[in-house]
């Protein structure tokens, strides 16, 4: 463990660390490009010089390893000198782009600029070195001008992807990044590179020109699209949501996220979003208040006793899940969750970066919560028999499956929680508008029992409510009761209940989340 | 310090009449002034239009290239500084590689404007100007809201002029062209390289 | 140019006497002493607070007479906080020609403070604002009610989580501000919101005995925006434009107020020839201002001539204005560090001319006011103020010196350059309504020096600082290479960052003191910004200035106030 001085503060580190990555621990930012928290060491741009006493010459930080009594100025006169001329190198092409750069407002070379540039400027526009620009890669765009030649992009798609589509070629001020033949990059994890790339030279086409980015507000959430729980960033403005941007978390997905992923805030403000409850009547769908509805579906479910039968989903928060277990618990009826039986696919990989075959986001807190009772089949095969008299679905996938159609007709009321307007809704008797995870607050828990918290970014539609809402909504209709006001209610009366939850809280979870005690060692797969 | 003790003005006076008669003076003069000596402190509007200085910040105007398209890049920076937030863009792409965007939609809500001018201050592109012209008129809300393209009319300035703009010229920069120039002759140099 | 990077720190042992009387009396009840960019804090206890206010007024050697300012601060979940509210107290000493600032930190689940009404007079209506906007009760308070929003609005505004997209349906206006006593046969008189009379949307309730009026409760808000909370969502140079709604009558000034309490806060001072240009601004923006409460006064009492007489001048003024800012009111032109661009090449000419104008008027306003007995009788001896209670009332400017305190900001403070130039300030000797009116025409021919010196000494050079953090590069570099560009557009979106601290910045607006006490917390937008509004603390005297009077003589006393809905509701 050597101990080593940085701008006058003593620290400590382990052996191997490197002064960027203590500097950075210690809260002192040292200005870099090449470097990366999740790529391998490159050096290459010479932002990160510092000044090493007994050291002639100016250290790269990404590079030196802190060693035993070593006495590093970040900001000595010499070492912001060199910032100064480095970024000024480094700007003498950059073409004069800001006003059409999607990169203007998290771009390293402004940020830089404003804190250890402010330097006049030597070079005329008509001397720059002209490049390609606009290049359609798919998913990216790449802009030769702007780049600062970090080769970021090209250890991402080396020791990631290992696709190795990005490489320089030609030398000198005509030395530029592409790929071969100008071909698109055509693997899921593509959006990462507009986030490695310091600057604007490679940019994601979903969001050109969408949006410029200090008018974005970012919430930390957590991906819903599989159950590897990406942790990202909601970036909304005005309750919009512009787009999802992984968010660094070591033991779950470094800095990555996959493009499926991203996509996913297209589902959040369309117009299929289901903002009102309503329920089937003779002569057709009737729009209702949810208090209405819910007093249907209630009263359905009081007079069924446990003849109701419950499938919740693996879409939904342990907040819901909890509550939803609950009025089943209290009801006594049927409950399971496995339709089309995710827990199988738990852990196995899609590929060998982060995407996982289940494709919900909590079927391990479903798990953990007991909701796989009685089995699906077992609750269709009751449903074909005729003994259900009401089911509640907490999610549609039920309803989705083919095979579940014949059985499912024979049920005489279906109530489902939904948040989006489907053929498939048809099948149901009452309908009740449901939150998006990027509306409430809860936690998902992922494939390695890791507990995170997803937090409320925007509003949701009309009369939507989050699902343990709704369920409580319900419990207390048939006779039980929830006493709970928020999400963060409900989780401490998880904590109390469900076994391995025991002690945690939402300020416990925090932003990284919190790993479980596993019983089945065995069954956890070593992290992505 | 120094300080004037406004006792200097007697303030147990008995002037009587006299300071009447004086203001009645005082406002003959005055109507003497107005009526017959072309000093009238007001115009006879609107047949006769107040001349605003060359800095006024009137109505908005948005310039264009010399094909006519908008000189605007859609890159916020009016959106971002203007503190009425009254300026709505949607960006798209131009096919012209070294310009790439354009606003399809740029708005201004007249009626929420403080005609700050900071949108002409933020300007990187000298795309956003303001006109002297200040007469709003309209008989709806969304009549006042007005678009790119009526931004980019500019029939009215001769009416009415230009108002606030940016009107700093740099004289380095014309030195240091013709310098490049005279490399470029006499040399044959060109600094960087063309585009490919 | 002092450090941007300078933090706030606590000096071991303060020298001032203030920390060391206070320190004295009240013992470990003084939690903390903070000097910073020559601003003296001191945070007391909430038990010794009224202690502390006492000490500061009545200990001869402080002698912190003039009330200023008092506001809240809510510091919800900000590190270093253990309480969530403050409460801050401007106080000036005059004798001593010093500025305190007494702090206190209340916690949320009591948040309660004793009032000091009983040391300050003035504090009454600033500990209703603070309880409307933060929430925060004051024990034995006379009158604890709703000041700036509307008596039917629910929560505090200024709280930090408020939610702001939040509406309300204020319907009902209060029908009574007074207590008319059971089985009184007087008459309830409503003067305002909307009357002749009243200069604004203000409304002064009066219990009528005859002509004469024997209790009087006056209501504001009614231009109320809240300005400050505003501010709180806005950066430092885009609050500009806010500043000229102030006092409207001389908008330049509150700019000029608001860019230097900035740098002040900043340490990054504008160069002498944006200076100079302020200056001059400012004062012809008081000439104006002057013009208007006068030429308004008199309009109250009946006589409509001099208001179009002084009128002609303040065109010729406006014109200038115009040339300069490209706007006759709503000015916007001062920046953070500087102005906007340079004066046009005939500003001199303009200057002199309206100078010129300003001369004329003023002679012909004093031949028909000063010495017209009808004008006389109704001022002299009326709305009489005395000294002491001026600056109870936290009084300041033309009306504060019309009741003989010499205190004005650029003879005692001089900022910008004012200690350049040779002028006197004028004093009354009675305290009434003519005494101000004296003053305030002085003052004009005060102003027309300041302007004349000015003007001679123009110094040349740039008119905005060279600050890169600060102020945006020329827009001849931003259109030609990237460093200027990348500059502007981190400065347009990200705006100025100051260090975090706290500064009072407080300059003599054409009603007086006009201050801007700013927190930062090192953020793109001010954490807190207040403003002192003179004629806030004026005109919450002024339905104790008409007890007893005739009704008439309200009528003449508030156009002398000068009261400016603008700066009054914020």
């Amino acid at each position: 463990m050597p101990k080593f001085t940085i701008d006058g503060k003593e620290i400590e580190v382990a052996a191997g660390t490197t002064v960027i990555q203590a500097a950075l621990a210690a809260g002192i930012h040292i200005p870099h490009f090449c470097w990366h928290p999740d790529l391998a060491v490159d050096g290459n741009c010479r932002m990160c010089l510092v000044e090493v006493e007994k050291m002639p010459k100016l250290q790269i930080a990404c590079n030196t390893q802190v060693a035993e009594g070593m006495v590093v100025r970040t900001n000595s006169d010499k070492a912001a000198q060199a910032h100064r001329t480095t970024l000024e190198f480094l700007l003498v092409n950059h073409p004069i782009d800001c006003p059409v750069c999607d990169q203007a407002g998290e771009c390293y070379l402004q940020d830089q600029y404003m804190d250890h540039g402010l330097h006049e400027s030597n070079v005329e526009i008509e001397e720059k070195v002209r490049k390609r620009k606009v290049v359609d890669l798919g998913p990216i765009m790449l802009d030769a001008e702007r780049c600062v030649l970090c080769s970021r992009c090209i250890r991402f798609e080396r020791e990631v992807t290992a696709t190795n589509s990005f490489e320089f070629s030609n030398r000198g001020n005509q030395m530029q990044i592409g790929t071969f033949q100008n071909q698109p990059i055509r693997h899921d994890y593509a959006g990462n590179l507009a986030d490695v790339c310091p600057v604007g030279a490679l940019l994601s086409h979903d969001f050109r020109f969408k949006m410029r980015v200090w008018f974005l507000k970012e919430h930390e959430s957590v991906c819903p699209g599989c159950s590897t729980g990406c942790n990202i960033h909601v970036d909304e403005r005005d309750g919009e949501t512009q787009r999802l941007r992984p968010r660094r978390n070591v033991e779950v997905n470094k800095s990555w996220m996959c493009d499926p992923g991203r996509k996913l805030y297209k589902d959040i403000a369309v117009t299929t979003r289901i903002s009102g409850a309503r329920l089937k009547r003779p002569a057709g769908w009737e729009g209702v208040a949810v208090t209405a509805a819910l007093d249907e579906v209630g009263s359905w479910i009081k007079g069924s006793g446990n003849t109701v039968a419950f499938v919740a989903s693996p879409q939904a928060t342990n907040e819901d899940l909890f509550a939803f277990k609950a009025l089943a618990d209290c009801v006594g009826g049927l409950l399971d969750f496995r339709v089309g039986d995710p827990q199988l696919k738990l852990h196995e990989r899609i590929d060998g970066v982060l995407q996982r075959a289940d494709r919900n986001p909590n079927t391990q807190g479903a798990l953990d919560l007991g909701l796989g009772k009685d089995g699906v089949a077992e609750i269709l095969k009751r449903c074909a028999s005729g003994s259900v008299r009401a089911l509640v679905l907490q999610g549609p996938e039920l309803l989705r499956s083919p095979e579940a159609v014949d059985a499912l007709a024979k049920v005489p009321f279906i109530a489902v929680f939904a948040t989006h307007e489907g053929p498939e809704l048809e099948h149901a008797h009452a309908v009740l508008p449901l939150s998006l995870w990027a509306e409430v607050e809860g936690t998902f828990t992922n494939y390695q029992r890791r507990v995170q918290r997803i937090r409320k970014a925007v509003s949701a539609p009309g009369d939507a409510r989050p699902g343990w809402e709704l369920a409580s909504g319900l419990l207390q209709r048939a006779g039980g009761s929830l006493p709970a006001q928020s999400a963060r209610e409900v989780f401490a009366r998880l904590q109390a209940t469900v076994p391995g939850y025991a002690g945690l809280d939402y300020k416990i979870i925090g932003s990284g989340g919190r790993a479980l005690q596993t019983a089945e060692p065995a069954a956890v797969e070593a992290r992505a | 310090m120094a300080t004037v003790n406004v006792v200097r003005v007697e303030r147990n006076t008995h002037p009587g009449i006299y300071p009447i008669l004086l203001g009645l003076k005082i406002t003959f003069m005055n109507m003497i002034r107005t009526l017959f000596m072309g000093q009238s402190a007001t115009i006879q509007f609107p047949e006769q239009k107040r001349v605003s200085s060359g800095r006024y910040r009137g109505i908005h105007l948005l310039t264009a290239r010399e094909d006519g398209t908008p000189k605007c890049v859609a890159c916020y920076m009016c959106a971002t500084a203007c503190p009425a937030e009254c300026i709505y863009i949607e960006a798209g792409e131009r096919p012209e590689k070294s310009i790439e965007k354009y606003p399809t939609r740029f708005e201004i809500d007249l009626l929420r404007c403080v005609y700050c001018g900071f949108c002409v201050d933020a300007c990187p592109e000298e795309a956003i100007m303001m006109s002297r012209e200040n007469d709003l008129v309209g008989t709806t809300r969304a009549e006042l809201i007005i678009d790119r393209d009526r931004l980019m009319e500019r029939g009215k300035l001769a009416e009415y002029g230009p108002g606030y703009r940016p009107t700093d010229h740099d004289v380095r920069r014309p030195v240091r062209i013709a310098a490049l120039e005279r490399l470029k002759k006499e040399h044959g140099i060109v600094p960087g390289m063309p585009h490919r | 140019m002092a450090s941007v990077l300078e933090t706030p720190q606590a000096p071991a042992a303060s020298t001032s006497p203030t920390v060391r009387i206070l320190r004295e009396k009240l013992g470990d009840q003084v939690l903390r002493v903070d000097e910073w960019r020559g601003d003296l804090a001191v945070t007391v206890s909430r038990k010794a607070w009224v202690e502390a206010a006492r000490t500061l007024s009545f200990h001869p050697e402080l002698d912190y007479k003039l009330f200023l300012d008092l506001c809240g601060v809510d510091w919800l979940d900000r590190d270093g906080h253990d309480d969530r509210f403050e409460v801050a107290l401007h106080v000036y000493s005059v004798s001593h020609k010093h500025h305190v600032r007494l702090k206190v930190p209340i916690p949320e689940s009591d948040a309660t403070l004793d009032t000091i009404v009983g040391v300050y007079k003035g504090a009454n209506w600033f500990e209703r604002e603070t309880w409307d906007l933060y929430g925060i009760v004051f024990n034995g308070h006379p009158n604890l009610s709703r000041l700036l929003t509307h008596d039917s609005f629910v929560g505090h505004p200024m709280r930090k989580d408020y939610e702001t997209p939040k509406r309300h349906l204020l319907k009902e206006a209060k029908q009574w501000l007074l207590k008319v006593p059971e089985g009184s046969e007087h008459m309830i008189v409503n003067i305002g919101p909307s009357h002749p009379a009243m200069h604004g949307a203000f409304r002064v309730q009066a219990l009528m005995d005859g002509e004469t009026i024997q209790d009087a409760e006056a209501e504001i808000g009614y231009m109320h925006r809240n300005f400050e909370k505003m501010a709180e969502e806005r950066t430092y140079w885009q609050v500009i434009p806010y500043t000229d709604r102030l006092n409207y009558c001389s908008a330049f000034m509150n700019g000029h107020g608001y860019a230097l309490a900035v740098e002040k806060l900043l340490g990054v001072p504008a160069p002498p020839r944006a200076e100079a240009i302020r200056v001059i601004l400012s004062e012809f923006s008081r000439i104006m201002d002057h013009f208007i409460c006068i030429g308004a006064n008199v309009v109250d009492l009946g006589a409509i001539t001099p208001f179009f007489v002084v009128f002609r001048a303040r065109e010729a003024i406006y014109d200038l204005i115009e040339a300069c800012c490209g706007a006759r009111l709503t000015v916007s032109y001062v920046r953070i560090g500087g102005l906007a661009q340079d004066v046009p090449d005939d500003f001199e000419a303009r200057a002199r001319t309206a100078i010129a104008s300003v001369r004329d008027v003023t002679s012909q306003m004093e031949k028909l006011l000063t010495r017209n007995p009808i004008f006389a009788n109704r001022f002299k001896d009326v709305g009489v103020m005395s000294a002491e209670d001026a600056l109870s009332w936290g009084w300041v400017g033309p009306c504060l010196r019309g009741s003989g305190v010499a205190y004005d900001v650029r003879k005692d403070h001089p900022y910008s350059g004012y200690e350049q130039y040779d002028f006197d300030v004028p004093v009354g000797t009675v305290g009434d309504c003519y005494d101000r009116y004296l003053v305030r025409v002085e003052e004009i021919h005060q102003s027309v020096r300041i302007i004349e010196q000015a003007l001679a000494k123009l110094p040349k050079g740039p008119v905005i600082t060279d600050d890169k953090k600060v102020a945006l590069p020329p827009k001849s570099e931003v259109y030609s290479n990237i460093e200027a560009l990348m500059n502007h557009f981190k400065l347009v979106y990200e705006g100025i960052l100051p260090p975090a601290g706290e500064v009072y910045g407080y300059t003599e607006g054409a009603n007086g003191e006009l201050g801007f006490y700013i927190v930062s917390d090192g953020g793109k937008f001010p954490y807190r910004l207040k403003v002192r509004p003179p004629c806030f603390a004026i005109y919450a005297a002024f339905s104790e200035m008409i007890k007893g009077g005739l009704l008439a003589d309200a009528v003449a006393i508030i156009g002398g106030l000068n009261v400016i809905a603008g700066e009054l509701d914020r």
